[in-house]
């Protein structure tokens, strides 16, 4: 996909004409969508493309990723689930998932922040410094 | 024993500190030594970039959505999907007196069977050169032992002096010969033990040169006794763009140590027009807009940036200094091409070598009148000045007159003396390759010269005069050498001993 200068500037502004009081609003998103693939202006699939990744970017920084080694018990996810929320506001979500090859602990993504705490990410660091 | 145990428990305690944050992002793209990451919201300009499997990036693109890094290290360990972490730090490079005898690679790591590199102190790769208040004025030689640029075109300490030509004219020999020069001058002042002597550190940056080159290089100042005072940087034209690109950067930071800590260093750039060629290649890959010849806008920055760190500091800042000695391939002798004139405005002057010269047999193939030192007869020894101050004149006019002279056969005495003495210069001038000259022998030579000692030797014969006056003053008239040395002048004392020493040898001369 080549991206120009006109395709970026589009998807940029479909990107602030999606949200309503600072969240991003389904509904709106659907209309832009929705003229964009009827008026057919010039380049459309390339910014219909951008301006999705655009989107996903978006989500992702409103979206909480938590990784445990086992299942965490209720009252702590909602503990981190709340903690992120003050953090990040209320739209935050959460997705909890299991991985037991981190070993222990819990690794939480939110956009581009990790907060990592696992052994296995400790074990690599010790097997780096040693 | 102990101590290693106490080492890793403070290790492990380190890592009891539980939750580490980072930023993070994803690999979406990567090849051509290059990888697009999205994410890393919080990344720097120039920060590097941890990927996994111990590979390392650069940031050098931020953009809207995504970051552009070139990568060093193995690139195929780095995959699309991956994640990439910042660490908040800049590409460093080891430092210090450990890298002298070394052969390294762009980062520092040895390439040479030695061992590993013991030091403890790094440096940032880019750093801003040093400001005007402690700069100072440009006054010490480098004496690279070669006649013709001694006396004609001296080379100050803190200079930047571009060595330039087509290829196969002696450019990589001028630098090695310098360096070879630096060796034994540094030698003889450690054996005398004169304290009053800066020795001067050398550091051979080779970019996109053949590895056969680079060997060669090694093996003549490893043969010549120069590598104890000489680090080689390594960047040959099977490493990465990346690489190739930061190598003079490694270079000049290596440099910068000795400067901060009042010592002198010489850096030789071999050569800018691949290092400009390794950062076209870069920064096309990163889709940064091309301009003229499809060299990138910041081509011009990117040589006067890291020449502009070539300085001499003052004394309260510990009176360092880094010369520079950048090298420019020209294709067929053009010099007005884009690389060449970005690179000569930035130098303080040429040494301009020409094919046709070298094919006649002057070698070094110093075009006199197109070769310039703009710090001038400041970075010259008094003893220098005396004798070959109008030596570039004198060769000036003998040209003017040699080309005039083609077209008539009677000729006044005056202009056939001019032209004798000239074409006695020229022969004089001739020198081969790792053969340095010290500094009192150049002089003694070249008073002959001045005072007419030559002027009844044919010219074919000029060279075999001098190896034998150079042979017979180092055996005979050392003594005399060690006053010109240490006087750095010549007075009337040692004008009437250097006049019955070229008596002497001159009744011993057939």
């Amino acid at each position: 996909m080549k991206i120009n200068k006109e395709i970026r500037q589009i998807s940029r502004e479909l990107l602030r004409a999606s949200f309503t009081d600072g969240k991003l609003d389904n509904g709106k998103i659907g209309s832009l969508t929705q003229s964009l693939v009827e008026k057919r202006p010039r380049h459309y699939v390339d910014i219909l493309q951008l301006y999705k990744r655009l989107l996903r970017l978006e989500i992702e920084k409103r979206h909480a990723k938590i990784e445990s080694a086992t299942q965490l018990a209720p009252e702590t996810a909602v503990s981190i689930t709340d903690r992120l929320k003050k953090k990040y506001g209320n739209d935050l979500t959460t997705e909890f998932t299991v991985d037991p090859a981190l070993l222990g602990g819990v690794r939480i993504r939110v956009g581009s922040d990790v907060w990592d705490s696992t052994v296995r990410t400790r074990l690599r660091r010790l097997e780096q410094e040693l | 024993m102990s101590s290693i145990l106490e080492e890793i428990e403070t290790k492990i305690a380190g890592l009891k500190t539980s939750t580490t944050k980072s930023n993070v992002g994803v690999v979406r793209e990567t090849g051509d030594g290059v990888a697009r990451i999205e994410g890393l919201s919080d990344v720097m300009l120039n920060e590097m970039i941890e990927f996994p499997n111990g590979v390392f990036g650069l940031a050098l693109n931020l953009e809207e959505t995504e970051v552009g890094a070139i990568l060093l290290g193995d690139t195929t360990k780095v995959a699309e999907g991956d994640e990439a972490k910042t660490t908040g730090k800049l590409l460093q490079v080891p430092v210090g007196k450990a890298l002298l005898g070394r052969v390294v690679n762009t980062i520092g790591q040895p390439l040479d069977d030695k061992g590993p590199i013991k030091t403890e102190t790094f440096y940032p790769l880019e750093k801003i050169a040093p400001g005007v208040i402690k700069r100072k004025g440009v006054s010490q030689p480098v004496q690279t032992g070669i006649m013709a640029i001694d006396a004609m075109i001296p080379i100050g300490r803190g200079q930047r002096e571009l060595i330039i030509g087509d290829r196969a004219t002696g450019k990589t020999t001028i630098a090695i010969d310098t360096i070879i020069s630096q060796a034994r001058l540094n030698k003889a002042a450690e054996e005398s033990g004169d304290k009053n002597y800066r020795p001067l550190y050398c550091i051979y940056v080779a970019v996109g040169q053949k590895n056969s080159n680079v060997a060669r290089a090694f093996n003549v100042l490893e043969r010549e006794g120069a590598m104890p005072y000489t680090t080689i940087i390594s960047a040959p034209a099977s490493d990465t763009a990346t690489n190739q690109y930061l190598a003079p950067f490694a270079g000049a930071a290596m440099g910068e140590w000795f400067m901060d800590n009042g010592m002198d260093a010489l850096i030789i750039y071999d050569d800018l027009s691949k290092h400009a060629v390794a950062y076209r290649q870069v920064s096309l890959v990163l889709k940064r807009p091309s301009g003229r010849e499809a060299y990138p806008g910041d081509v011009f920055y990117l040589h006067s940036r890291l020449l502009e760190r070539a300085a001499r500091v003052g004394e309260e800042f510990g009176g360092g200094s880094v010369t520079a000695l950048p090298i420019i391939e020209t294709q067929a002798g053009d010099v007005s091409a884009y690389i060449p004139t970005n690179v000569i405005s930035i130098t303080d002057g040429q040494i301009y070598l020409e094919t046709d010269l070298f094919y006649q047999g002057v070698r070094p193939a110093i075009s006199v009148g197109l070769s310039v030192s703009r710090v001038g007869s400041a970075a010259q020894i008094k003893a220098i000045k005396q004798v070959a101050g109008k030596v570039k004149l004198d060769l000036a006019q003998f040209r003017e007159l040699a080309a005039f002279a083609q077209f008539g056969s009677d000729l006044d005495a005056a202009t056939k003396a001019r032209l004798d003495r000239g074409q006695r210069i020229v022969e004089l001038f001739k020198q081969t390759q790792y053969n340095p000259i010290p500094v009192e022998e150049q002089v003694a030579i070249m008073w002959a010269m001045q005072n007419g000692f030559l002027d009844n030797v044919p010219v074919d014969r000029v060279k075999e005069f001098q190896s034998k006056l150079q042979d017979w003053l180092q055996t005979r008239k050392e003594p005399l050498l060690r006053s010109i040395r240490e006087k750095k002048q010549i007075d009337d004392d040692l004008t009437a001993q250097l006049k019955s020493a070229m008596e002497e040898f001159k009744t011993t001369w057939q």
